[in-house]
């Protein structure tokens, strides 16, 4: 064997989506690399005291990492901090935790999306500048399912008839936008809504209202019945 | 060949230690009966004992055998403050540097948004009310700064500012006799952020 030096991968950009205790001094951790998508590691005596990779393992920070090995668990030998500390305050954690729940839970492992690990990346950027929220989640939603193999149609319905932004339309998961009238579940929303959002231009509320809507319902559709962990969070906190 | 029932149910319930799988189970389970039966007798009565005895103290919900704990009955503490940590060890911690006079609450844990552990695990609604008993003027968020942490302290503070409350946090920055040279850039990139003005 040639200790894992076919499989050795250094210096990879990564962010850290979650991490488990394994062991008593040990770390799962769950990657999310530009080139090789989401990679689980063992961080070996990570939760030792004097771990050197200890305080680095925190999710929301550009990080470098070398592992090997070939099986689904790699070895993470060492992290470096990658380019730029991001400092995410207050709500824009809470979207993180989400943000990473969500590719927790959609991106399979072992696929490369260097793309939406590029928008991740500066999404988390927008966060850390506490830009405006909203239309930052939703356009990686959007990024997120459209990376991810999902047709989310935008500026035409199904059959080829081009959106008009003053029509009301139905729209359905896996088909795009109907003429409402047929008494299908849906989410209702403008023509408007779907061009704005083609457009990536959220600066009209009712766009940002219907957009959230249509999200909401798709990641629904795609996640199955399990509830998002960090949805049901932030209704417990508002209960109090 | 099989083994027995009450084998396997010390095993199984040995698994329910943090970092034991089956394997080491087996282990523990294998040196108690054969090597130190007496260490296994004094173990199973110290757990039963410990089950019986040990609640939480009403006011800071740390570990305690009475309903209220000797930190908190001891009455020579200063009411007025109370700091909000995580774990038991991070309230020995704070306690050993002798220079907090205040009280406690003890979270047991921290939001962990990908776990579900949620403001329900931690007893947000207990630290309320304690915070709230009309003699508290200040709380002092010592959680971890770890992202978990950090979002644990912000939603604190969101509901205690809320209801009329003076929140602070611990600050954090270059360690007691930290040299830039050799600190990580990730606690050096957050000390310059968080810079303070010179009195
Ligand atoms: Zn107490």
């Amino acid at each position: 064997m040639a200790a894992g030096g076919i499989a050795r991968q250094d210096q990879q950009p990564v962010f850290v989506l979650h991490t488990y205790p394994f062991k008593e001094t040990s770390l799962v951790v769950e990657l999310f690399s530009r080139d090789f998508g989401r990679v689980a590691a063992i961080a070996k005596g990570a939760r030792r005291p004097r771990s050197a990779m200890r305080g680095m393992l925190q999710a929301f920070q550009p990080l470098l990492a070398t592992w090997s090995g070939k099986s689904e668990l790699r070895n993470l030998h060492s992290l470096d901090w990658g380019e730029g500390l991001l400092l995410l305050n207050g709500e824009a954690l809470m979207c993180g935790f989400y943000l990473n729940e969500l590719l927790l839970r959609l991106l399979p492992r072992e696929d490369p999306h260097t793309a939406l690990f590029d928008y991740y990346s500066q999404t988390l950027r927008y966060l850390a500048a506490a830009e405006p929220m909203a239309p930052t989640l939703r356009r990686l939603e959007l990024k997120m399912l459209q990376e991810l193999g999902y047709a989310v149609p935008l500026t035409h319905q199904v059959e080829g008839t081009p959106i008009e932004p003053e029509h009301e339309y139905l729209y359905l998961p896996e088909r795009g936008a109907v003429s409402p009238g047929d008494n299908e579940t849906g989410v209702q929303l403008s023509g408007k809504t779907l061009l704005d959002m083609a457009r990536d231009d959220y600066s009209d509320p009712a766009t940002l209202l219907q957009s959230k809507q249509l999200m909401r319902m798709l990641l629904a559709h795609y996640l199955g019945d399990k509830p998002l962990h960090t949805r049901q969070l932030l209704i417990d906190l508002q209960e109090l | 060949m099989k083994n027995p029932t009450s084998l396997d149910n010390l095993v199984e319930a040995l698994r329910c230690l943090p970092g034991v799988g089956p394997k080491s189970a087996l282990r523990m389970a294998y040196h108690l009966l054969q090597r130190d039966r007496n260490g296994a007798d004094k173990l199973a009565q110290a757990l039963q004992g410990a089950l019986e005895q040990i609640g939480h103290c009403s006011s800071c919900n740390n570990f305690s055998e009475q309903p209220v704990c000797n930190l908190c009955a001891t009455g020579n503490r200063d009411a007025r403050l109370l700091c909000v940590v995580e774990m038991p060890t991070d309230l020995m911690m704070l306690e050993q540097t002798h220079t907090y006079h205040g009280m406690y609450f003890v979270l047991m844990g921290r939001l962990s948004p990908l776990d579900g552990i949620g403001p329900r695990e931690i007893h947000l609604d207990r630290l309320l009310k304690r915070a709230q008993d009309s003699i508290v003027e200040e709380v002092i968020l010592a959680t971890n700064y770890t992202v978990e942490g950090e979002a644990t302290a912000h939603y604190i503070s969101e509901l205690l500012k809320a209801r009329g409350i003076k929140v602070s946090r611990i600050a954090r920055g270059l360690p007691m006799g930290g040299e830039i040279e050799n600190v990580d850039s990730g606690t050096l990139a957050q000390a310059m952020m968080e810079r303070r003005a010179v009195r």
